[in-house]
């Protein structure tokens, strides 16, 4: 598991996004790529020269026009304030990088740049913004959620062409290529609409000394192996699953659902289901779901599953008081830290076992960029390219600097000594050839809320599989 | 009224007259209020009605649909099912608050003697809390995991651990312990509003009745009862109109959650128009909760035996 | 009352139901209070009904710096105090001229305003919620005050025609032929009269006002504006589920000045309330 060496090409990792990842309903978006999201090279150059419509729009919204066509030399100090609005506090995660380079590009770069940072709570992101889509009123920079939410704000022509716009000024480099065509696969475009605050692989934490408790040696790699070591730690007397559970953190559930679906249906399942080619109701979708109701049945998830918090859970994991729990690569973070009980060897992680190497393979992850920002079309202008410019070209050593963490971009400051599960987890990223996304990131608002609602149910036995994915599916038939 | 001479009665009444029948005083007194109210409270009634023939948001995909949005509630079942738990919760609180704040009000009447002030002082603590602390606090009390919170740790600890429970995560014991929190937050209101009008009645009423011979519950059922019931009634009505919007303490305690079995049509409607952008549909599920309300004043009115206006 | 005082079993019983009432209305607000200052382990380590082992003030601290407590409180105090005076203005001269003044349409007007007795607030919120977008005036104070000053009408004019139906006329008479405008009167006369029901208004609307969640989780979303119940929600997030300890300081503190203005006020408000509800 740590044996490989760090690949540059995968200049990726995890973020410290707990927040990010944590408090966001459909928290972070994914690929839902069959190709290789490490081998993809950048379409941007290419896209930038068919992307008309971006251009036009800077070139009708731009009050410095003359300033528009060189972004090479310095500059010029244009007069410009920003709304800024996120889902981070300005102490917290991304709040802090955000403020900072806000900070440093107004003291060493443009005096006459001033900005206003709001904070929205990640539960009412997109309603927020939709809201603020309709009226025209867009903050100038805003967190969003990739997958379906943004897919929709691009229709609606509301936000900038960031890979054409990133060509425009002439730093294409900055935003690293498996981050780029992760964005280019969510959004179904050839250039990026948004920037990634991070690159995730998600799987299996589980806890080494519980394992051995139960007699288990090796981390399971198929689904039959997987159920068994249930069962053992089980048998031991162990709690052998945790998730997030709690109302507004059921995505932590959801994606359980998630990785058995994809595993027996395949990597593309949810976004069949979403496009219509398959319906949510077709049996291999609602075995899945039946699985986790059978495995919380079994009283593998513990007593009160449904109060739960992502946070609680991890805790759980780290104490010894449940042995295996599912969560994104940003969960390092957590256990980077010293309150981690479990200390720097106790927790390890595995990919979601298999069931039919070619349905789904080994070494295809769930994997996403977390959070992602995007700019407000309308208010768009060279004031704001000028601090894109500078946004891009400093976050990544920020980052790296001040939380040991990667963002999805390009960073020259090594860390001197990267953390034990920090490695653990680039070793991971290293390893994909493949990516899928999470469950809810084809569905939409309502469809969404219904999965992550009801899959509490799904857990307590108030619903079996077929209820689940009937609800889901009457939710998909409503929705327009 | 007080005989007076004939003469200065009538100059009185045509001064009377001609103060309370100053046309400027009045048109000052009512014309601001009045525009704030109808903009604010009424007028959205209508606007609600219009929205409700829309599809999408103002501004985004918004398409006139006709009677569309009216037939969703018959095909959603999201929206019995809020229905379901608005009624349970509206029918459990109502008679808990006014039923337990009844009881309480007798309690400090006939059998609270010492400390009386300082008793009545901490009852009506909770009354006081925001409601979104007492939300998170009932939370904790709550709580499972990852620690036991205070009623499960006591549970356990006394040798009922069979009864200990994800008490807010399970759909059987999920709305009861909303409806448990939300009486327990507004018993002390009630209570004090019916101890005022236990305290008007006279003793010499109650002590006759004693002398007569009636017992404790004749008493009550043959003296307080009737006394009692307006103020019954009026009691019922704030509940009422604080249980059938059911947002804010099902919003602390329980996120509406688990599933939706504590998900009120409030915030049903929330979720429709705010998450799901579908205003009209929302608009649609506003306007049933106003009907509800009617009703529901309507039904309470009926027990009630002098007519207000 | 004398007669009840005899039976000693009764008594007995009696103070064990007081006790027992005492201890489930009051332990939860102790218990809250004293697990304020618990550390995070002993969560772990104890039953959570133990007494804390110390002191662990450093969760307010968290709970202050990271939870922007005292903007919270400053914005809740604005929008309700505002909202408060004017409801108390509004709802005094609306009932006083639809109750004791003389003109034709009065009758309607007290039943019009009676209708929003019976609009729920949620009714109102999408048409408001588009209107104030439109205007620009989300994350105004402006929207939330008139919002709840429009909402709080309704019952405030219903009490206090209540109230006033029950005055007798006898003293605006000796008032106006005394020489007292319109004015004067309400000023001097009215007002004073009808002290017991604007406290009940005022004690009612607080809570209302002071409660209301929904209002400005929907109007407000800029943090320095948000008042307590909206910036409460957002405290769990922001500490996460395992830090129990600050959460439970940051509950404190939003509950401890409303037990405070309690405590000095609790015979005016409870006073109020019952002299008021009872008249209505």
């Amino acid at each position: 598991m740590k044996k490989r060496v760090l690949a540059a090409l995968m200049s990726t990792a995890l973020l410290a996004g707990m927040l990010a990842g944590c408090a966001a309903p459909a928290a972070a978006p994914a690929a839902p790529a069959e190709e290789a999201v490490a081998e993809e090279a950048p379409a941007e150059e290419a896209a930038a020269e068919e992307e008309a419509p971006a251009e036009e729009a800077v070139e009708e919204e731009a009050p410095a026009a003359e300033a528009s066509a060189d972004f090479s030399g310095e500059d010029p100090q244009l007069e410009k304030h920003l709304k800024i609005s996120t889902i981070w506090a300005e102490d917290n995660d991304n709040g802090v990088l955000i403020n900072m380079i806000a900070k440093e590009y107004q003291e060493n770069v443009n005096p006459n740049f001033t900005w206003e940072y709001e904070y929205i709570p990640s539960a009412d992101l997109t309603q927020k913004i939709t809201t603020l889509a309709a009226a025209d009123d867009l903050p100038d920079i805003f967190a969003y959620e990739s997958g379906k939410p943004i897919v929709e704000l691009i229709e609606a022509d509301k936000i900038v062409d960031i890979g054409a716009e990133l060509a425009r000024i002439g730093d294409t480099d900055y935003v690293t290529p498996s981050a780029t065509s992760l964005l280019q696969t969510l959004s179904g475009t050839d250039t990026i609409y948004d920037l990634p605050l991070g690159l995730n692989v998600e799987g299996f934490w589980y806890n080494k000394a519980l394992f051995e408790e139960a007699g288990i040696e090796a981390p399971p790699a198929t689904m039959d192996e997987f159920e068994e070591d249930l069962q053992k730690l089980q048998d031991a007397g162990i709690q052998p699953l945790v998730a997030g559970g709690a109302s507004g953190e059921t995505w932590g559930s959801t994606r359980v659902v998630n990785a058995i679906t994809v595993r027996t249906v395949g990597n593309d399942a949810m976004k069949k289901a979403a496009d219509g080619e398959a319906k949510y109701t077709d049996q291999g979708y609602v075995d899945a779901a039946q699985k986790v109701a059978d495995w919380a049945a079994k009283g593998y998830f513990g007593e009160g599953i449904n109060t739960v918090t992502m946070n609680a859970a991890g805790q759980m994991l780290m104490s010894g008081q449940a042995a295996i729990f599912y969560n994104g690569s940003w969960f390092s973070g957590s256990l980077n830290s010293e309150d981690n009980a479990a200390g720097e060897d106790g927790i390890g992680f595995f990919n979601i076992p298999v069931v039919d190497e070619s349905i789904s393979s080994a070494t295809d992850y769930s994997m996403n960029c977390g959070n992602i920002l995007c700019l407000d079309k309308t208010k768009y202008d060279d004031a704001t390219a000028w601090f894109l410019k500078y946004f891009v070209e400093h976050i990544g050593d920020a980052a790296m600097s001040t939380q040991g963490t990667i963002k999805g971009y390009t960073y020259s400051t090594k860390a001197e000594d990267i953390k034990p599960y920090t490695q653990l987890v680039l070793d991971e990223i290293d390893k994909a050839t493949g990516a899928f996304t999470w469950y809810e990131a084809t569905m939409n608002a309502e469809v969404s809320k219904t999965a992550q609602e009801n899959v509490q149910l799904l857990l307590t036995g108030d619903m079996d599989g077929q209820a689940y994915m009937e609800s889901i599916q009457e939710a998909a038939d409503m929705a327009d | 009224m007080p005989t007076a001479p004939a003469v200065k009665k009538k100059t009185g009444r045509s001064g009377m007259k001609k103060v309370l029948g100053n046309k400027k005083a009045i048109a000052l007194f009512v014309v601001p209020a009045f525009i704030v109210y109808t903009i604010v409270v009424i007028a959205p009634i209508a606007v609600s009605f219009y929205y409700s023939f829309f599809s999408g948001t103002p501004g985004l995909k918004w398409e006139f649909v006709g009677m569309k949005n009216f037939l969703r509630p018959f095909q959603d079942s999201r929206f019995r099912d809020a229905l379901f738990v608005n009624l349970r919760y509206i029918g459990f609180v109502m008679v808990g608050q006014v039923g337990l704040g009844l009881c309480m009000a007798l309690l400090f009447r006939f059998w609270l003697k010492r400390f009386k002030n300082l008793i009545r002082t901490l009852l009506f603590f909770p009354v006081v809390l925001p409601t979104v602390a007492v939300g998170q606090l009932f939370a904790k009390i709550y709580e499972i995991q990852p620690n036991y919170g205070l009623l499960n740790s006591l549970l356990a600890n006394i040798g009922l651990q069979q009864y200990v429970h994800a008490w807010i995560g399970e759909m059987d014991t999920a709305l009861p312990s909303l409806i448990v929190m939300d009486i327990w937050s507004a018993i002390g209101f009630h209570a004090v509003i019916l101890y005022g009008a236990i305290l008007d009645i006279s003793d010499d009423v109650i002590e006759a009745a004693a002398i007569d011979g009636a017992g404790s519950f004749q008493l009550f059922r043959y003296i307080l009862a009737p006394l009692l019931r307006p103020m019954i009634v009026t009691c019922a009505i704030f509940s009422f109109s604080g249980t059938v919007k059911m947002f804010e303490s099902a919003k602390a305690l329980t996120g509406g959650g688990p599933g939706n079995a504590t998900k009120s049509l409030s915030m049903y409607m929330y979720e429709v128009a705010f998450n799901y952008n579908k205003v009209g549909y929302g608009s649609v599920i506003a306007l049933f909760i106003f009907l509800m309300c009617i009703v529901g004043s309507f039904i309470i009115g009926l027990f009630d035996t002098k007519e207000d206006i | 009352m004398t007669k009840i005082k005899k039976i000693t079993p009764k008594s007995i019983i009696s103070k064990v139901v007081i006790a027992l009432v005492l201890i489930i209305d009051v332990y939860p607000i102790f218990w809250l209070l004293t697990a304020s200052v618990k550390r995070n382990s002993e969560w772990v380590d104890y039953p959570a009904y133990a007494l804390p082992k110390g002191f662990y003030w450093q969760n307010y601290v968290e709970a202050w710096t990271r939870g922007h407590m005292a903007t919270f409180f400053k914005n809740s105090l604005i929008d309700t105090l505002i909202s408060l005076i004017f409801i108390v203005i509004f709802s005094t001269t609306v009932s006083f001229a639809c109750v004791k003044m003389q003109w034709k349409l009065k009758k309607s007007v007290a039943r019009y305003f009676q209708i929003g007795i019976m609009v729920p607030v949620a009714t109102s919120l999408i048409p408001l919620y588009q209107m104030f977008v439109r205007t620009k005036l989300t994350n105004t104070y402006f929207s939330l005050i008139i919002t709840y000053i429009a909402f709080g009408l309704s019952l405030s004019i219903f009490l206090m025609t209540g109230y006033l139906r029950t005055m007798p006329n006898d003293m605006f008479e000796a008032a106006v032929i005394d020489g007292c405008d319109i004015y004067k009167l309400m000023y001097y006369i009215v007002v004073p009269m009808m002290k017991n029901a604007i406290v009940t208004v005022l004690v009612l609307q607080f809570f209302f006002k002071w409660n209301d969640l929904l209002f400005s989780m929907t109007f407000i979303s800029k943090s320095e504006l948000k008042t307590v119940q909206t910036g409460l929600l957002y405290f769990s997030d922001e500490f996460g589920s395992k830090n129990w300890g600050a959460i439970f300081a940051s509950i404190s503190m939003s509950i401890l000045p409303m037990l405070f203005l309690y405590t000095f006020l609790n015979k005016a408000i409870i006073e109020g309330m019952t002299a008021g509800a009872v008249k209505g």
